[in-house]
């Protein structure tokens, strides 16, 4: 032990790069980089390829790096990265993608968009649980990709991250209403998807 | 079923899963599922989709992506010395 004392947190294994961290890199590496893993299943939900959630990524941490002054010590820095990873991707990807953005489910009412509850009220609910238990991830991560991006955001954050609403309000930049909306709607198309995909495999129908 | 307390039950189920309730509306929640079936499947197919989505969205960054991170913020804090 003795020795690795003043390297605590420093980025201890990284001896081998080139420059040695100054203080305040040493103490974003130590704090930010043990979220990468999260950062990256942020970044997979929201561009769907690997290719662009590494440039992602990488650019999230640089402009949090480069932003680092305003970080609150003591605040959440894992909700702060997730929140530029969602201003960042905003910013150049949407832009990138070269369509303005609109959601046009948004706009819709509850009843318009369909009620997934009551589509399965005639069937067992207790089978449609048991379907999507049984469901491959590749067909859940599929349909997680089909719904409207700022659903699936709603729904990671939440469900995934375990971020409360209000936090996930903060990081999405928008009233905790469209949060709730987004993340019910999000849920419900999924589970709409799914269902349709385990109509169709034929999973949780019972033998 | 409006008067039995589903109607009730299942607009909060949502926020109840979420632990958005609080712990006098997340008791009622409990209680009343204990005696209806339809909601505590309702409540069962809300839990499974959670855990469905978390095993679909488990991720590990590649390792070559923390190197170019670290890399780059070392290069980037040099530029800025």
């Amino acid at each position: 032990m003795a020795g690795s004392v003043t390297l605590e947190g420093a980025g201890v294994g990284l001896e081998q790069m080139t420059t040695a961290p100054s203080a305040k890199s040493a103490l974003f590496e130590e704090q930010a980089m043990e979220h990468i893993d999260k950062l990256y299943a942020h970044a997979m939900r929201k561009t769907g390829n690997r290719v662009d959630a590494n440039d992602l990524v990488q650019e999230t941490y640089l402009k949090a790096f480069a932003a680092f002054d305003q970080f609150q010590q003591g605040t959440n820095i894992k909700a702060w990265l997730h929140r530029i990873l969602e201003n960042t991707y905003i910013n150049q990807y949407r832009k990138l993608q070269n369509q303005p953005y609109y959601s046009p489910l948004e706009d819709l009412e509850d009843w318009q968009l369909g009620d997934a509850e009551s589509r399965t009220a005639t069937s067992s609910r207790s089978a449609e649980a048991e379907a999507i238990d049984h469901l491959p991830a590749s067909a859940v991560k599929d349909a997680l990709q089909a719904i409207p991006e700022d659903f699936r955001a709603a729904v990671y954050l939440v469900d995934v991250e375990g971020y409360s609403y209000q936090e996930v309000a903060d990081i999405m930049e928008t009233p905790t209403g469209t949060v709730m909306s987004r993340l019910h709607r999000g849920r419900k198309l999924l589970r709409e998807q799914l269902a349709d995909y385990a109509r169709e495999q034929g999973i949780g129908k019972g033998k | 079923m409006g008067d039995c307390g589903c109607d009730k039950a299942k607009k909060d189920l949502e926020e109840y899963l979420h632990n958005e309730l609080c712990s006098e509306e997340a008791a009622d929640i409990r209680a009343h599922m204990e005696n209806c079936v339809d909601c505590s499947d309702e409540h069962r197919v809300g839990v499974v989709l959670t855990e469905a989505v978390k095993r679909a969205c488990e991720e590990t960054a590649p390792e070559a992506l923390k190197l170019e991170v670290l890399e780059k913020l070392r290069s980037m804090q040099q530029h800025s010395l």
